[in-house]
């Protein structure tokens, strides 16, 4: 076999003890790589009960066939573990250097069993595997620890690591890689920083054998060339990496403002692509390999919200931006920077923060508890409140729980916007009916990288749904959902591989993409193939949730009963009722929403 | 009648300079559609460019009335 190395690292942080394991190849082949690996290793070795926060849970790192190989984007790595937010499934997505340095320690996958009796990280460089004190940088923030863990081991190393708020268990804690990247979603930090690992350190010169290098050079030429005249076209990805986004939901009015109360903002000029690319853009930062390059370095030059870092991206900017109501750009980028230092999803991050400005707004939570005011536009709160949450001091500590456990907690549990109690991205789903399905049924709670039908209703790609209408959406939902699947297996970044998830006819067929996956490993999927091993990999991860106790596929009340009260979609809730019956039908579930016996029979999954 | 053309991103690049974050306003015929209305820019008229009528999907021959938005951006992967 190639493409992939076929083997494990598995280190117990209890004992520190290390051993490695070889990947049986029927295995590496039924579930793709990365994700699908992650959840067969998880579902097979741990009881879906298990509280995410304790020793017993596992944290997974995991690349794809692809990753560390010539294919453009070929640099992504997943996170998978149970999440403590949501007490569901974590998959959490990031690109930047890591992934790729990662798999060149002749690796596939690093698992985190048991917890460390004191502050650890783990270096890796090929066969040199060694759990390290951490004390020195426990309680630093992910720039100094990078700085620190880079100099102290080899230049040539790259770092994922946790910041204060995955040390303190702040449930939107995410991993963050290379500074500025981000496996955001689910508290994947938290699970990291209950485990005591600060950090994992890569580096080495094992790229995976190819099975046709000459073919996989020529096919990532080609595709290099056919992104490449997307951007010399004046590519939006490259000119403002998500940025320009705010201004396409807004026409749509699926901008989430003021924690969903609206679904448009009237100063979405003020924040937008042109505004940053205009004011505050330095440079494009291109992930490893990419030639795309969305990645952004951004700088406020002085004032006081100076500060350098990357981005925003649209979903930072419809979240601790129009989210919170805030129009401020420099201070939004602070937040975003904030968030990446102290190891943040801005996403939970921001709309936490939403619903307690609406809770504040509405009096169910008094200034006396809060310790300010906390406006709907108050940037400056804002700001503050993502400290207080990073460090669990004062109200930061019923922050840190997220939305849901705060309105909860406080009496108004309408408020929050969830679903498995995490955060909604930023689509408004009355305006995005296929949306509002996909965050009802995802594995891991409310995420647009589950299967972005958005794609479809939002950005016509690969052509324009009608995003008010219901029908047809329960079988796009399911084909999203798992050629997602397929390219978080892959190792490739969706952001190309999307390009690539449909035929020439614009059907989801991968053609492409299972061909790259061949050339990588040999393994000779079809399409039909790939695709099928992905809904392996989606239904076993359907498994373990229902197995979690996560049994209800529903809507929070703000978006089954709330109307939209403004723009194009003016008057529309999410009809969950008219997709979801159908959905479990097109997915071969039964009226509950559990995998039938003959469905798990036809993808050799265990009953 | 007065109808207005608002262009996302780099197709911000097809409007002339009076155009305010976007957004032209332009004098055209009664009975002057979608359609004839974007074709005015010189933007990709095929499933390259997503084409909204007041933020809603609709068919290119629809004729606008005084006060639309007609609103053009590039398809490509998103956020």
């Amino acid at each position: 076999m190639y493409g992939w190395h076929l083997r494990i690292l598995r280190v117990n942080l209890t004992t520190h003890k290390v051993t490695t394991e070889d990947v049986d190849p029927k295995i590496a082949r039924d579930y793709l790589g990365g994700r699908g690996w992650a959840i067969h290793y998880l579902y097979k070795e741990m009881d879906p009960m298990t509280d995410p926060l304790s020793p017993e849970n596992k944290l997974i790192f995991a690349t794809g066939p692809l990753t560390a190989t010539p294919a453009p984007t070929g640099n992504r790595y997943m996170v998978v573990t149970k999440s403590p937010l949501t007490g569901a499934l974590a998959h959490s997505n990031s690109g930047g250097e890591f992934p790729t340095w990662m798999k060149r320690t002749g690796f596939d996958m690093f698992i985190f069993e048991g917890k460390s009796p004191e502050p650890v990280y783990l270096f890796v460089n090929e066969d040199q595997v060694e759990v390290r004190s951490a004390a020195h940088v426990w309680g630093k923030d992910v720039h100094e620890t990078t700085d620190i863990l880079k100099a102290e081991t080899s230049a040539d190393a790259r770092v994922a690591c946790i910041g204060p708020a995955g040390e303190n268990l702040a449930l939107m804690a995410a991993i963050m890689n290379d500074k500025h990247r981000a496996a955001a979603r689910s508290g994947v930090g938290a699970v990291m920083g209950s485990k005591n690992l600060k950090a994992v350190v890569a580096m080495g010169n094992k790229n995976p054998p190819l099975h046709d290098p000459e073919g996989m050079r020529a096919l990532s030429v080609d595709t290099s060339k056919n992104v490449g005249a997307d951007v010399k076209k004046g590519s939006n990805m490259r000119i403002y990496g998500t940025s320009y986004v705010p201004q396409v939901t807004n026409t749509l009015g699926i901008l989430p403002t003021r924690n969903f109360l609206q679904g448009t903002f009237e100063h979405v000029n003020n924040i937008d692509g042109d505004a940053l690319k205009n004011q505050y853009l330095i440079r494009h930062t291109p992930c490893y390999r990419c030639p795309l390059s969305c990645g952004r370095l951004t700088e406020v030059p002085d004032g006081k919200y100076k500060g350098k870092g990357e981005g925003p991206e649209y979903e930072t900017i419809s979240s601790l931006g129009t989210g919170c109501g805030v129009s401020d750009l420099a201070a939004l980028l602070k937040a975003n920077y904030l968030c990446n230092e102290y190891g943040m999803d801005t996403i939970t991050t921001g709309m936490t923060i939403a619903a307690a400005m609406e809770m504040y707004e509405k009096g169910y939570i008094p200034e006396s508890v809060i310790g300010q005011p906390l406006k709907f536009g108050d940037h400056d709160a804002m700001i503050e409140m993502i400290k207080l949450m990073a460090y669990m001091e004062g109200f930061g500590k019923d922050l840190a729980m997220g939305s849901y456990r705060l309105a909860e907690k406080y009496g108004h549990p309408e408020i929050a916007v969830t679903t498995r109690k995490q955060e909604f991205p930023g689509y408004d789903p009355r305006g995005s009916q296929g949306m509002g399905l996909l965050y009802a049924t995802s594995n891991k709670g409310a995420s647009h990288m589950e299967g972005d039908v958005a794609y479809e209703e939002v950005f016509g790609v690969p052509v324009k749904e009608n995003p008010l209408t219901t029908e047809g959406k329960p079988e796009l939902v399911k084909h999203f959902e798992d050629s997602f699947a397929l390219m978080d297996s892959s190792g490739l970044c969706v952001f190309v591989a999307i390009r690539y998830a449909f035929n020439k006819d614009r059907m989801i067929l991968p053609e492409r993409l299972a061909e790259m996956m061949n050339l990588s490993t040999g393994a000779g999927y079809t399409p039909e193939e790939a695709l099928k091993a992905a809904e392996r990999v989606y239904n076993l991860e359907r498994m373990f949730l229902l197995k979690a106790g996560s049994t209800e596929d529903t809507l929070p009340h703000r978006m089954l009963h709330e109307p939209l009260p403004d723009g194009p979609a003016k008057g529309k809730v999410v009809e969950l009722d008219k997709m979801l019956p159908e959905f479990y039908k097109v997915r071969g579930w039964d009226e509950k929403g559990w995998p039938t016996k003959e469905k798990l029979m036809e993808l050799g999954l265990p009953m | 009648m007065m109808i207005r053309v608002k262009l996302i991103a780099n197709y911000r690049e097809a409007l002339p300079p009076e155009a305010k974050h976007g957004v032209v306003e332009l004098d055209v015929p009664d009975g002057t559609t979608v359609y004839e209305a974007i074709s005015r820019f010189d933007i990709p008229l095929n499933d390259e460019s997503v084409i909204v009528l007041n933020g809603l999907t609709v068919d290119m021959n629809t004729p606008l009335v005084e006060g639309d938005m007609v609103t053009a951006f590039s398809a490509i992967a998103g956020g």
